[in-house]
């Protein structure tokens, strides 16, 4: 008789033991793949949380004495103009954008000029020698703009400047009707030198300044002017034309430090003359509890593991004491102590396989509301430590989860120069506005793993529970026996 | 010519106070033989060794003219010798049919029913059989392995007269009808006086009586 057909008899036969080890499997199952289902959800939702979040650095040019580039100049009548010989041009950005993992760039220098134009004036007393001055900003693409992008404003005629254009403008739909401008108009722009700019797009505000705010007249999302690269250049004619600061994205915040350090390598770039600044703060605060959730979920795993296999060995070796009449029995039939172990491994195999199969129903039903109720536990935590950042779950026990930034504190270094911090919502399962759920889904790997897992517990179990008996002679055992 | 041989065989459970000393004897196929002696004179140690359940601290035993322990215990057990206890040994959740064929090398049943077990108490489970049915198991088990030898500790210590009787008459049967060498531990002078030789442990040393 074979040792499966040994093992099958005895599982079959010893109903009691079999369903006792059942379900201490079962148990033993369904936390390992509780456990291990939980992490790789919280896994992926972080994998999402940072493609929704991203993560942003900038490099901004050195207004100090630290760049051999700054220069101050002082016209005698205490204005002072601070400028460098060396902005950031297109050919920085475009080798920054090189690296993997970079994902976009929103570039932005904002001067102040004078126009003839009728300009809606801000709620806060300026000297009237100020009242004629707007915003240039010039930037590489006004479509990838955090103005444009962050919803405050939309184009709604024309074009937006891509960057391959000269002397254009994208204006205010109210400043157009204020001055009776339309496509292909003409405005003038005065710094160093006067700039004729021909209006190629019009765009339409949707988050209108507040009317609480103080606001300046230069500042007024009406009045901002977006030109391209070379109407800067023509401003200002002999100083070299670039931009003051640039918004790099990346596509995962976690390889933020990474990226960093080979920008910071790049030898075609002049580093003396630029800072570079990192944001991932947004992530790091929503990404905190489910980080939290991992590293326990990591921590309960090799728990439960361990703990099972020390249960499950001293009720092996207990019923291997029940056993040992059977053990000496078989040994004195010639069957080896390889084929005896083999024995007792594959009855508690042919347990643990199907005890495991079922881990999947018991499981499902439990990982979701145990994700949900740590996750709330984190989230108390964080929500206290997190700057800015409010992890929120809906309904209770629903697993609906927002992360939303409440506070425009982060967002006020943002080089776009918006006022007002928009109201951003990132759920967790994704960058789409809406609240989705998340969902605990048991899936192949998982399994695959919980049977790893198990196998190896019970073979130690297993091997560790036979010891005691597998040492001794077999007239030893059948002199026990007797 | 002998099929299994004992020389110089020692083994002591205490230092100095040997219980087998310089045992050589030889044991011939189709013949049974039958061991006396006394509680604690070694008997069993003595069967145990030739089963190859334990070793012996000197001398060697041969099965075929090859030392035993060469081939290993585990390959003699299972290819040379089949045993046979006082208290049975059968494991508790087969039938007596499973049981059997756990060694067997020929089919279960055939043999149960020669031993005198019905069809229906071959696939009953084996606890629900009464002693001498257990017994019969037992021997249909170290039958149907197809051993040469086969070594019974106190086979019939259990049972009645009558199925002592019928017990003793099957393992003569199996010596001498199909040609094994089998060899009784026992206590019993009735069951003794069946067997074609009769040895005597005394002292650590076999003697033929």
């Amino acid at each position: 008789m074979g040792t499966i057909r040994r093992a099958y008899l005895y599982v079959t036969r010893k109903k009691g033991k079999s369903v006792l080890l059942f379900f201490i499997l079962l148990i033993m199952a369904t936390f390992v793949l509780t456990g291990l289902s939980v992490e790789k959800v919280s896994q992926a939702e972080q994998k999402k949380l940072r493609e929704a979040l991203g993560g942003e650095f900038y490099i901004t040019v050195e207004f100090s004495e630290s760049n051999p580039y700054f220069r101050e100049t002082n016209d005698g009548e205490g204005n002072v103009e601070l400028w460098t010989e060396l902005p950031i041009t297109q050919d920085v950005i475009d080798a920054v954008m090189s690296i993997d993992g970079m994902k976009s760039y929103d570039a932005e220098t904002k001067t102040f000029v004078s126009t003839a134009l009728d300009v809606f004036p801000g709620n806060v007393p300026m000297k009237a020698e100020f009242n004629n001055l707007v915003y240039a900003r010039t930037v590489a693409d006004t479509e990838n703009s955090s103005f444009f992008q962050s919803g405050i404003a939309k184009l709604i005629e024309g074009n937006h400047i891509t960057g391959n254009e000269s002397n254009v403008a994208v204006i205010s739909k109210d400043l157009a009707e204020a001055n009776s401008l339309g496509l292909g108009s003409f405005i003038s722009l005065q710094a160093d030198r006067t700039v004729d700019v021909r209006v190629i797009g019009i765009y339409e505000i949707l988050k209108p300044d507040s009317p609480l705010a103080n606001i300046v007249t230069y500042e007024k999302a009406e009045n901002q002017i977006f030109t391209d690269i070379n109407t800067l250049q023509d401003l200002f004619g002999d100083k070299p034309a670039g931009f003051d600061s640039v918004a790099f994205t990346v596509y995962d915040p976690a390889q933020l430090d990474s990226i960093i350090s080979k920008v910071n390598g790049l030898s075609s770039v002049d580093w003396r003359a630029f800072a570079v600044t990192t944001n991932n703060q947004t992530y790091l605060d929503a990404a905190a509890p489910l980080q939290k959730l991992q590293a326990l979920m990591s921590s309960i795993i090799w728990v439960i593991a361990l703990v099972s296999a020390v249960i499950l060995s001293l009720i092996l070796t207990m019923w291997g004491r029940s056993r040992i009449h059977e053990t000496g029995v078989l040994l004195s039939l010639g069957i080896g102590k390889t084929r005896i172990i083999g024995q007792y491994l594959t009855e508690a195999l042919m347990i643990a396989v199907i005890a495991f199969g079922c881990s999947y129903f018991t499981s499902s039903a439990v990982a979701g509301q145990f994700a949900s109720g740590l996750l709330q536990q984190n989230i108390s935590v964080s929500d206290e430590q997190a700057a800015g950042v409010a992890i929120t779950q809906k309904d209770g026990f629903s697993k609906d989860v927002v992360v939303s930034i409440k506070d425009d504190s982060d967002l006020s270094d943002m080089p776009s120069g918006q006022d007002t911090a928009p109201e951003v919502e990132v759920s967790i399962d994704g960058a789409e506005a809406d609240r989705e759920q998340i969902s605990v889904k048991i899936d192949f790997c998982n399994m695959l793993q919980l049977y790893l897992i198990g196998m190896t517990v019970i073979i130690l179990s297993v091997g560790i529970s036979s010891l005691s008996v597998m040492r001794l002679k077999p007239h030893k055992i059948l002199s026990k026996m007797s | 010519m002998a099929v299994l041989e004992m020389k110089e065989i020692c083994y002591a459970y205490e230092k100095g106070r040997p219980i087998l000393s310089n045992v050589t004897t030889e044991f011939e196929a189709g013949k049974m033989y039958a061991i006396l002696g006394s509680s604690g004179s070694g008997k069993t140690t003595l069967l145990s060794l030739i089963g190859g359940l334990d070793i012996p601290q000197k001398g060697e035993i041969l099965f075929d003219s090859e030392d035993i322990a060469q081939r290993g215990l585990a390959c003699h057990r299972s290819s040379h010798v089949s045993l046979i206890f006082q208290s049975y040994n059968l494991i508790d959740y087969m039938t007596p049919m499973e049981n059997v064929a756990l060694t067997a090398k020929k089919d279960a049943l055939p043999m149960l029913l020669r031993l005198g077990l019905t069809a229906e108490e071959a696939k009953r489970n084996v606890m629900k059989l009464s002693g001498g049915q257990q017994q019969r198991v037992a021997i249909a088990r170290a039958l149907a392995s197809d051993t040469p030898v086969i070594l019974a500790d106190e086979p019939t210590g259990n049972l009645d007269e009558d199925t002592a009787g019928e017990i003793t008459g099957i393992l003569k049967e199996s010596a001498h009808g199909l040609n094994k060498c089998v060899i009784v531990v026992t206590h019993s002078n009735e069951l003794a006086a069946q067997a074609d030789i009769i040895l005597k442990l005394k002292r650590g040393s076999l003697c033929p009586v």
